[in-house]
C-alpha cells in the first residue's frame, strides 16, 4: 500500500451485491443481484451504496433505501445486516466505519435489514426501531425537572462506578444486539440502560420500577427471549458487555421481590 | 400472588426460572450419579440396592420428592418449550445469509435439541428402571440386565453427551441468568460450567459402557 | 439598548434589558408575564428538532405543564446530530480554583466570537451554564470522574481555564441521550406527543403570528397538519450547504429556510466556522468529512514539501525542505493558533500548489518528533483512539507516516435572527440552539454548542415562552383553517413539481456542484469577483435543477431521494442569501476572511466602525433581493480589540 499517496485508480474493485430490495411493510421481499465495476478501496460502505444508488437513479430504477445519518459511528442509524453479521465483518465497528479496503476484487457481499418481528421492514434495508423509544419512554429515566438539581459536585460519584456507567451509557441505540441475537431479543439494549442509571446515585430512587417497567415494556414489543448467546455482545458497535445483562436480571429479580407498588408511580411526575 | 405471576411471566422472570430450575436439575443429576456409581463401586450390586432401599425407606416423603423433581422438570421443559417457540416468532422472516460473531457455541445453539433429546431419553429411562415392575426387586440386577445389552447401553452414553453439551452451556448459562456476571468470576465460571459438563457426562456414560464391556468380556457370544 | 436603534432596523427590537448586566436576565424574567399553572395545559407548543435544543425545551416545557408535539426527522429523537460532538461542554464553575467567573466565560465567548455577538445574551449564556452541569448530572449524564467523585475539568480549545466537562470523547451522546431520557419521560406521561421521521415543511401563519407547522411523513408521503400556540425550531446549523462538512447527511436548512419565507429575518448566513483537522477528501465518492480533535496539534507539527509537487514519501523529506509554515507565520503561537487562523493557513498553502497527497488538498500533521521525544506509548495514552479513528477511516498509520488533515465546515454561527427571548422576527416563532444566530458572533469557541443548545432549552425558552402565552392574545386555531390548508397546498405544490421535473441529473450531483462551488468560493476566504462569480453560478445551478432535476418514483411513501432533493431545493435558494451577506460584509471577522480585508500579514482585519451589527436579512418574495436590516451591536463591557497570535 502506497503511503502518503493514496491509492491510485488501479486500485478499483469489482464487487457483486446482493441486496434485500422490499416495497413496504407488507411487501414481499427479494434479493436482488448488483454488480459494481468501480469500487475504490478508500470509499466507506455507504459510500459504495450511495455509487449503487446514483447509478439506478440515473437508470430509472428505485434506489435502495437505508438509514444513515452522522456516518461516523455515533448516531446509530446505519442498520445494515452483511454477510449474516449485524454491522459487517469488523469488530467495533458500525457499517459507516466500514470500509471497502476490507473487501476484494471480485467479491460479492449479501446485504439485508435488521430482521425481527419488533424492527419491521419499512422499505428495503430500513426498519423501524421506535420499540426502542416507547421502552425508553416506560422508565430509562431519571424523573428530576429542570431547575430542581442541586449543585452537581453535591454528587459524588467514586471514578470506578462512573466509568461503568459511563461504559453501559455508550450505547448507540442501533439495534446490532437485536439483530445478532439468534433469538432477536432486545435484553442488551435494555440491560445497558437499567444498569447506566442503576449505578449511579441519581438513579437510585428508581431503580426497581425502571427495571420491571423497561422490562414489561420490552416484552410487549414482542422482542425474543434472552438464552445467553451473547453474539449480542460480539455485534454490538461500542462494546457493551454482557455483564449489564446479569445486572438487569438481579435488578428485576430484586425489584420484582421488594418493590412496593405505589398509586401515584404510573404518573411520571 | 399475580405480582409473582407477572414477574415470572415477564422475559426475564423465565430465564430466572429457567436457570433456579436447571441448577436444581444439576443438582440432582449429581446426587443420581453418586448414587449411579454404586453400580460400579461395588459390582455384587449390593451397595447400590441398600442405596435404592434407602431411599424407599423414606415411604410417602419419597413420593414429595420424586413429585416435586418431576414438578422442576415438567417447569424447565415447558419454559423450553414457551421460549422456543416466542423465539421462533420473534423472527418470522429468518436471513438469507447467516453468519456468527463466536458469541454462541454448538451447546448454546442446540439447547432445545439437546433439551428434547434428553426429554425423550427421560421417557425410555423411566420406562426401562422407574416403571418396570421389576425394579423394586433387585434394582442392580435390572440395570445390568439391560445395560449388558448394546443397543441399550449406547443409548445411554449417548445421552450421557447429550448432558454434557447441554451442560455446557447451561451451567454457566444459569449463572448469568441468575445475575452471577463478574470479570473476576468469569473465567473460572466458565471453566467450571465446562468440568461439571465434562464429569457429569463422563460419569454416566462409565455406568452403561462399564455393563456393556463387562458383559461382553464376560460373554463373548 | 432598545432605545438606541435607527429607523432602519426598528423591526430588529432585540428586547435586551438594560442595567448591570449581571442583573439582567433577572430582571428579564420578572418583567414577563407568567401563565397561570391551571392554564397551562391550555397552551400547546410545537417543538420542531430534537437535538440538545430541542429535547431539553420540549421536556422542560412539559414539565411546566403545556401540552408540546414533536418531531423529528430522523427514526429516533437520540439520533439527532447533537450526539456527534466529542470534546465537551462549558460552565463557569470554577470547580478547579483556577479563576474562572461567570465573566470570564461571557468575556471569552464575546471575545472569541471577534465582536458580532449580543453582550446581554452572551452574558446570560455564560450565567446558565452552570446550572447546565446541575442539571444534567441530575439526569445521569456520567461525566468524567475524580478518584474522589467530584467532576473532572479540562482545558479545551486554548481557554486559559479548565471548564470543559466531559464524557469521554463522547460528551455530545451523553448529554442528548440525557435530553432524550428527559423528552422521552414525558412521551411516556402523555405530555409529549412524538412524530419521528417527519419533516417540517412550513410555518403556519395565523393573524401574523407562527400557530402551526406543515410536515411530511416521511413513511407515509402524507402531509400533516399541527396547530399549537407557538412553534420552536430547534433544526440545527445549514453546514451542509457545502455539501461536505463534519454535519450529518440529515441535516438541512430546510425548517429554519421556510420559516424565513415566513417572516423570519436570517442573520449572519456568512458566518460559518471551519475546523482546521479534519481527515481530507479521498476521493470523488466522499460522502462526508470526519473531525480529529484539535488537541492533535498540540503535538503534531503541521508542515507542508517547501517544493511544489514533491513526490518524495514525507519522510525522506529532510527538515531543511520542509515548510512548517503556522511556526513560521505565528512564532509565538506556532500550531496552536486558532481554528480559523490554522484554517486559512493550511488553504493558502495548498491553493499555492504546496499540498500533499493525490488531492493536493491536504497538509501534513507530524508526530515524528513528539514520538521521538515522548515515545509512541506516551502518544498512544494522549491520543490513542484518535490516530485509531484516523488509521481506521485512511489505513495509514500515524506513528509511522504523517497525518493528513484539511480544513471542513463544522458549524454555523448565523441562523434565525432572535430576540433576548429567542423570538424570530415573526412573532411565536421561536429559534433555538445552533438554528440561531445569537451567541456566537462571527466565531464559536470549543465547548460552547452544547452549552448554547441546552441552555436555550432548559433555561431560557420556559421562561420566554411563557411570555408570549401570557402577553398576547391567542385566539384558538384549527389545523383545519384556510392558513393551514393553504400552507399544506404549498408544501405539496413544491414536492409535487419536483417530481414532476423528470430531468437528467440526480440531486446528489447538484448537491455536490453546490457544495464545490461555496467552498471555493464562499468557504475560508471570500473577495468580491468570487462571491459574484458564485452568486451567478449558484443561480444557474438552481435554474438547472428546476428544469432537469431527476428524482426517481412516487412521493405517496419513503422517498428518501425526494427528501435530500427538497433540502437540496431550498439549499440552493440559502445559498444566494449566504453570498449575499458575504458580499456585504466586506470586512474580515472570525470564520468570514475577505481577501480585500487583511492585514499585510495576510491576517483578518475587522471594520468595527462600518461593521458592528448583526446582518439580518427579511425575505421580500422569490426573486426578489432580500432586504438587510442592520442590528447594532453595541459593547459596553467587552471593549473591542484585534487579535494578534504572532
Amino acid at each position: 500500500m502506497s503511503a502518503a499517496a493514496g491509492h491510485d485508480a488501479a486500485d478499483s474493485m469489482r464487487i457483486t451485491l446482493k441486496v434485500w430490495r422490499q416495497e413496504g411493510p407488507d411487501r414481499r421481499g427479494r434479493m436482488e443481484t448488483y454488480r459494481l465495476a468501480d469500487v475504490s478501496p478508500d470509499m466507506s460502505f455507504l459510500e459504495m451504496l450511495d455509487v449503487l444508488n446514483e447509478r439506478l437513479i440515473a437508470e430509472g430504477d428505485d434506489p435502495v433505501a437505508f438509514d444513515h445519518d452522522c456516518r461516523e459511528g455515533i448516531c446509530g442509524a446505519c442498520s445494515l445486516v452483511i454477510d449474516g453479521q449485524a454491522h459487517g465483518p469488523e469488530a467495533l465497528t458500525t457499517v459507516c466505519q466500514l470500509h471497502m479496503r476490507r473487501y476484494s476484487d471480485g467479491d460479492t457481499i449479501h446485504v439485508e435489514p435488521w430482521r425481527a418481528n419488533a424492527f419491521p421492514v419499512v422499505k428495503d434495508l430500513v426498519v423501524d426501531r421506535s420499540a426502542f423509544d416507547r421502552i425508553m419512554a416506560a422508565g430509562g429515566f431519571v424523573a428530576t425537572h429542570a431547575g430542581a438539581a442541586q449543585d452537581a459536585n453535591a454528587i459524588l460519584v467514586p471514578k470506578p462506578e462512573a466509568d461503568r456507567a459511563m461504559d453501559a451509557a455508550a450505547c448507540i441505540g442501533c439495534g446490532a444486539c437485536v439483530a445478532a441475537c439468534p433469538n432477536a431479543s432486545a435484553m442488551l439494549f435494555v440491560a445497558a440502560k437499567v444498569a447506566h442509571l442503576a449505578q449511579l446515585p441519581q438513579g437510585a430512587p428508581e431503580r426497581e420500577r425502571r427495571a420491571l417497567s423497561m422490562v414489561h415494556a420490552m416484552d410487549a414489543e414482542g422482542f425474543g427471549n434472552c438464552t445467553n448467546h451473547f453474539e449480542c455482545m460480539a455485534a454490538c458497535p461500542k462494546g457493551i458487555s454482557v455483564e449489564n445483562i446479569a445486572r438487569m436480571n438481579r435488578e428485576f429479580l430484586r425489584a420484582a421481590l421488594f418493590e412496593r407498588p405505589t398509586a401515584t408511580a404510573a404518573e411520571g411526575g | 400472588m399475580s405480582r409473582i405471576g407477572n414477574a415470572l411471566a415477564s422475559s426475564v422472570g423465565k430465564k430466572i426460572v429457567m436457570g433456579l430450575t436447571g441448577f436444581l436439575l444439576v443438582g440432582f443429576l449429581v446426587e443420581h450419579l453418586h448414587g449411579n456409581l454404586k453400580l460400579i463401586e461395588d459390582p455384587s450390586g449390593r451397595a447400590f440396592n441398600e442405596y435404592v432401599a434407602f431411599l424407599q425407606g423414606f415411604g410417602p416423603l419419597l413420593l414429595v420428592a420424586e413429585l416435586g423433581l418431576a414438578l422442576l422438570f415438567l417447569a424447565h421443559v415447558y419454559l423450553a418449550f414457551r421460549l422456543t417457540l416466542e423465539n421462533l416468532q420473534a423472527r418470522r422472516s429468518g436471513y438469507v445469509v447467516r453468519a456468527r460473531r463466536g458469541g454462541s457455541t454448538t451447546g448454546s445453539l442446540t439447547m432445545f435439541y439437546s433439551g428434547a433429546l434428553i426429554l425423550a431419553y427421560l421417557v425410555k429411562h423411566l420406562l426401562d428402571f422407574r416403571f418396570d415392575a421389576r425394579f423394586f426387586a433387585d434394582p442392580a440386577a435390572l440395570v445390568k440386565q439391560t445395560l449388558a445389552q448394546p443397543g441399550h447401553a449406547l443409548a445411554y452414553v449417548g445421552a450421557a453427551l447429550v448432558i454434557g453439551v447441554h451442560l455446557s452451556h447451561g451451567f454457566r448459562s444459569a449463572f448469568q441468568s441468575l445475575g452471577v456476571n463478574h470479570p473476576g468470576w468469569n473465567p473460572l465460571l466458565a471453566k467450571l460450567g465446562m468440568v461439571v459438563a465434562f464429569l457429569l457426562a463422563t460419569g454416566f456414560a462409565a455406568i452403561p459402557l462399564y455393563f456393556m464391556l463387562s458383559a461382553s468380556e464376560g460373554n463373548p457370544s | 439598548m432598545s432605545a438606541a436603534l435607527s429607523p432602519p432596523t426598528a423591526r430588529l427590537d432585540a428586547k435586551c434589558p438594560g442595567g448591570p448586566i449581571e442583573e439582567r436576565w433577572d430582571k428579564h424574567r420578572f418583567d414577563l408575564k407568567l401563565v397561570n399553572p391551571a392554564n397551562k395545559r391550555k397552551f400547546h407548543a410545537l417543538v420542531v428538532g430534537t437535538g440538545l435544543a430541542g429535547a431539553s425545551a420540549a421536556a422542560s416545557l412539559a414539565e411546566l405543564g403545556y401540552r408540546v408535539t414533536v418531531f423529528c426527522i430522523q427514526d429516533s429523537p437520540r439520533r439527532a446530530h447533537s450526539i456527534a460532538a466529542q470534546g465537551g461542554i462549558n460552565a463557569a464553575k470554577n470547580y478547579p480554583n483556577d479563576g474562572d467567573s461567570i465573566y470570564r466565560l461571557f468575556y471569552d465567548t464575546v471575545k472569541g466570537g471577534d465582536f458580532r455577538a449580543r453582550e446581554s445574551n452572551v452574558y446570560r449564556l455564560a450565567q446558565v451554564s452552570n446550572h447546565i452541569i446541575d442539571q444534567c448530572v441530575a439526569l445521569g449524564v456520567p461525566f468524567a470522574r475524580e478518584y474522589g467523585g467530584v467532576l473532572a475539568n479540562r482545558s479545551f480549545g486554548g481557554a486559559q481555564v479548565s471548564r470543559t466537562f466531559y464524557a469521554r470523547g463522547q460528551t455530545g451522546q451523553q448529554l442528548l441521550l440525557g435530553a432524550y431520557s428527559a423528552l422521552m419521560r414525558h412521551v411516556g406521561s402523555g405530555r409529549v406527543q412524538l412524530c419521528a421521521r417527519r419533516e417540517m415543511l412550513d410555518v403556519v401563519v395565523v393573524d401574523g403570528v407562527a400557530r402551526g407547522v406543515v410536515c411530511r411523513n416521511l413513511v407515509s408521503g402524507a402531509y400533516e397538519r399541527y396547530a399549537g400556540d407557538a412553534v420552536l425550531l430547534c433544526t440545527g446549523g445549514y453546514g451542509n450547504v457545502f455539501y461536505l462538512s463534519t454535519n450529518a447527511k440529515a441535516c438541512n436548512v430546510t425548517a429554519a429556510w421556510r420559516a424565513h419565507k415566513r417572516g423570519a429575518f436570517f442573520a449572519n448566513p456568512c458566518f460559518t466556522q471551519i475546523h482546521p483537522t479534519c481527515i481530507p477528501v479521498s476521493g470523488a465518492y466522499q460522502s462526508k468529512l470526519t473531525l480529529m480533535s484539535e488537541s492533535l496539534r498540540n503535538d503534531g507539527r503541521v508542515w507542508v514539501p517547501k517544493q511544489k509537487d514533491d513526490a518524495r514519501p514525507p519522510s525522506a523529506i529532510p527538515d531543511e525542505e520542509r515548510d512548517y509554515f503556522l511556526e513560521r507565520r505565528y512564532p509565538s503561537f506556532g500550531n496552536l493558533v486558532p481554528r480559523d487562523v490554522a484554517s486559512r493557513a493550511a488553504k493558502e498553502r495548498c491553493d499555492a500548489g504546496y499540498g500533499v497527497g493525490r488531492t493536493k488538498l491536504a497538509v501534513y500533521l507530524d508526530f515524528r518528533d513528539a514520538l521521538r521525544r515522548d515515545g509512541s506509548a506516551a502518544i498512544r495514552e494522549k491520543y490513542g483512539n484518535l490516530l485509531q479513528m484516523y488509521a481506521k477511516i485512511t489505513a495509514e498509520d500515524p506513528y509511522q507516516v504523517p497525518m493528513r488533515i484539511y480544513p471542513a465546515v463544522h458549524y454555523t454561527m448565523g441562523g434565525l435572527w432572535v430576540d433576548y427571548n429567542l423570538e424570530s422576527t415573526l412573532p411565536g416563532l421561536f429559534v433555538l440552539g445552533e438554528a440561531n444566530f445569537s451567541d456566537h458572533g462571527a466565531n464559536r469557541l470549543g465547548a460552547s454548542a452544547l452549552m448554547q443548545g441546552l441552555a436555550d432549552g432548559f433555561f431560557i425558552v420556559p421562561y420566554t415562552l411563557g411570555g408570549h402565552f401570557a402577553g398576547r392574545k391567542l385566539a384558538p386555531v384549527s389545523a383545519d383553517q384556510k392558513e393551514f390548508v393553504a400552507s399544506e397546498q404549498a408544501a405539496r405544490a413544491r414536492t409535487e413539481r419536483i417530481l414532476a421535473v423528470g430531468g437528467a441529473r440526480t440531486v446528489d450531483s447538484f448537491h455536490r456542484e453546490l457544495g464545490r462551488t461555496m467552498w471555493d468560493l464562499c468557504g475560508m476566504a471570500r473577495n468580491a469577483a468570487g462571491l459574484a462569480k458564485a452568486k451567478t453560478h449558484v443561480r444557474a445551478l438552481r435554474a438547472e435543477f428546476w428544469e432537469n432535476v431527476r428524482v426517481p418514483a412516487d412521493g405517496a411513501r419513503l422517498n428518501q431521494n425526494l427528501e435530500h432533493a427538497g433540502r437540496v431545493a431550498d439549499f440552493l435558494e440559502f445559498a444566494e442569501l449566504m453570498i449575499d451577506d458575504a458580499t456585504q460584509r466586506t470586512e474580515s471577522c472570525g470564520g468570514h476572511f475577505r481577501e480585500e480585508s487583511q492585514t499585510d500579514d495576510g491576517e483578518a482585519r475587522r471594520d468595527d466602525e462600518h461593521f458592528s451589527f448583526a446582518a439580518a436579512w427579511e425575505h421580500r418574495g422569490d426573486g426578489q433581493p432580500a432586504a438587510l436590516h442592520k442590528e447594532p451591536l453595541t459593547f459596553e463591557y467587552v471593549k473591542p480589540s484585534q487579535r494578534s497570535y504572532q
